[in-house]
């Protein structure tokens, strides 16, 4: 990267200012599009923990069916509030990394009215009931080619400015480029390979690359690209080993696109299909093991912050469920764990583990640590902050370890071959400890957003007037 | 001195992490590659397990063209520096916007 006395690209004559590259008001405008989702999609998981519970208040009403409450909560989160919070996100660190703006503030607006087109969309279409017959992958068909395009203009926005970069380029911006081109091929693949190109076991087969890459290779390289820009940013010291961060980088690259095939194990798939997906996630926990390793050698003397530093708590805390997650991955994919855990509430537990633990505690954080700076205003209340912290975290804590070892249970009810309702017997105290985890997390979100709506109408303060002061 | 000490040591640490890693997964790679070049040649049904596989190899080529690029390019002959330099222009794009910034506030 060259910095030549801190000057933009395309003036080369004017030094780059915060203001001259970052649009402060995309980026708040994704936050809110991103909470409104998040409270949608929890309200939806809710629903689905009640039905579960025999205790649906919306029993007997087809378009609000918790089959399609379900889906509408699973691609809520994906859509409604991962896309939309790293969106918002990319827009204040691209410009910030690369000294330059993105290709066109106009296009960022169009990009994000046009893809809360196609997440409201996407909501009607499930609840009308035309979700396409792929896990994640529900976006009506008429949707694809909006979202295909809207994803497109995404990397030509985002990537305009990273390839401009001269030199060696900080692995965040790496794990940025990667990630534009994977989400768009991944969404290509999935959405329209098995609806038109192939069928049967091949279907199968893509179908489970798609939904693990969705997970790796969209929502991973953001996430990890985030962390690598923010955590350096509020200890205020460079990461570890960016010749580590690197391996972490390429090895997620040769290692992960491969990983999906284990979602099928014991399928007509080739069996060498299946064992390559087997090696090839225990590889990526090895990776992972190389990431984590990085930021805790960062944060290595300086462990006091994660008690002082809430937006550095949230990361650190995302960071050991993701190593968590990854370990349980690598374990789960082995044919003999398979047999135990296949359909049981242990994958749904996982599930929660990596989206809520990792990437939305992340995405809280980094919101925890931007909003202030971005309003120039501190917040309403930081006991509600941290507040927010815990009911998420705790929540998020006893509902993955209920579900894992509620799947184990199930599992084990299945195995011995006992009739269907006594599994539903076992299942019945997990779902009931399940539903207050919810709530608890639930619960986290609703003071986020009354400490966000308190915190903008408060006045701004002058001493933070530029956007630019650490946490 | 010191700072000599650590460099070396990140260097030796990624290296052995990079064998560790590499090695097993080269190794459980080439075998199933094998195996697939066996099942496609000796199996008419082995033809559907082509549309994973090929889906892999396309995005693993990219990313080793990319890498390939990357490294004639010089994009890790310094490794550690970018690092130091994200910081700094951090700090600089800092000073600049505070400066920039109307005194009457």
């Amino acid at each position: 990267m060259t910095d030549e006395a801190l000057q933009s690209d395309d003036a080369l004559s004017t030094p780059a200012t915060h203001a001259s590259l970052v649009d402060e008001k995309i980026v708040l405008a994704y936050f809110v599009a991103a909470l409104t989702f998040i409270s949608i999609s929890m309200l939806g998981g809710f629903l689905m923990a009640a039905q579960l519970l025999r205790h649906n208040p919306l029993n007997g009403i087809e378009i609000f069916s918790p089959g399609r409450w379900r889906m509408l909560h699973t691609n809520a989160i994906a859509y409604g509030f991962l896309a939309n919070g790293f969106l918002g996100l990319l827009h204040w660190v691209i410009p910030r990394l690369t000294l330059r703006p993105v290709l066109d503030r106009r296009l960022s607006w169009l990009i994000f009215a046009a893809w809360q087109v196609v997440v409201l969309a996407t909501a009607v279409g499930i609840l009308l009931g035309q979700a396409q017959g792929l896990e994640w992958g529900e976006t009506p068909t008429w949707i694809d080619p909006l979202a295909q395009l809207g994803l497109l203009l995404v990397a030509i926005n985002f990537m305009t400015p990273i390839i401009r970069v001269k030199g060696p380029m900080y692995v965040t911006l790496w794990y940025f480029l990667a990630a534009f081109v994977w989400t768009f091929l991944t969404y290509a693949m999935g959405n329209f390979v098995p609806e038109y190109f192939v069928s049967g076991t091949a279907a199968g087969a893509v179908g489970g690359l798609f939904i693990h890459d969705l997970v790796g290779l969209f929502v991973t390289p953001l996430g990890w690209g985030l962390m690598y820009y923010f955590v350096p940013i509020l200890l205020k010291k460079p990461i570890w080993s960016h010749g580590l961060s690197l391996v972490g980088f390429w090895g997620l690259a040769f290692f992960y696109p491969l990983n999906g095939i284990h979602h099928f194990l014991y399928t007509p798939i080739p069996m060498f299909l299946q064992y390559g997906a087997i090696i090839s996630t225990i590889a990526v926990e090895l990776v992972v093991t190389t990431v984590v390793i990085n930021f805790f050698g960062t944060i290595w003397g300086r462990g006091r912050e994660v008690l002082t530093n809430l937006p550095i708590r949230y990361f650190y805390t995302g960071m050991v469920f993701y190593f968590l997650t990854c370990l349980q991955c690598a374990m789960q994919t082995t044919l003999t764990f398979q047999a135990l855990i296949h359909f049981t509430d242990w994958v749904v537990g996982h599930a929660h583990l990596v989206m809520f633990g990792v990437f939305s505690m992340w995405i809280f954080g980094m919101m925890t640590y931007l909003i202030p700076l971005i309003l120039k205003r501190d917040w309403y209340s930081n006991k509600l902050c941290e507040y927010h912290y815990w009911l998420s975290a705790a929540g998020l804590a006893v509902m993955a370890a209920d579900l894992i070892l509620g799947g184990l249970f199930q599992g084990w009810s299945w195995s011995s071959l006992q009739p269907w309702d006594r599994s539903i017997d076992v299942s019945f105290p997990f779902w009931m400890i399940r539903i207050w985890a919810g709530l608890s997390m639930f619960g986290g979100l609703v003071v986020f957003l009354y400490n966000f709506y308190m915190t903008w109408r408060s006045e701004p303060e002058p001493a933070m007037d530029v956007a630019v002061v650490p946490a | 001195m010191s700072s000599h000490r650590e460099n070396k040591a990140t260097i030796i640490v990624t290296a052995v992490l990079a064998v560790l890693i590499l090695v097993p997964s080269l190794w459980g790679f080439g075998m199933k590659l094998t195996e697939f070049i066996a099942l496609v040649r000796g199996d008419v049904d082995g033809i559907f397990a082509i549309s994973p596989v090929a889906n892999y190899l396309l995005a693993s080529l990219g990313f080793f063209c990319l890498l390939l690029w990357a490294t004639l390019n010089g994009m890790f002959r310094d490794i550690e520096e970018p690092k130091y330099h994200m910081l700094e222009q951090e700090a600089k794009l800092d000073e600049a916007s505070i400066k920039a910034t109307p005194s009457d506030h």
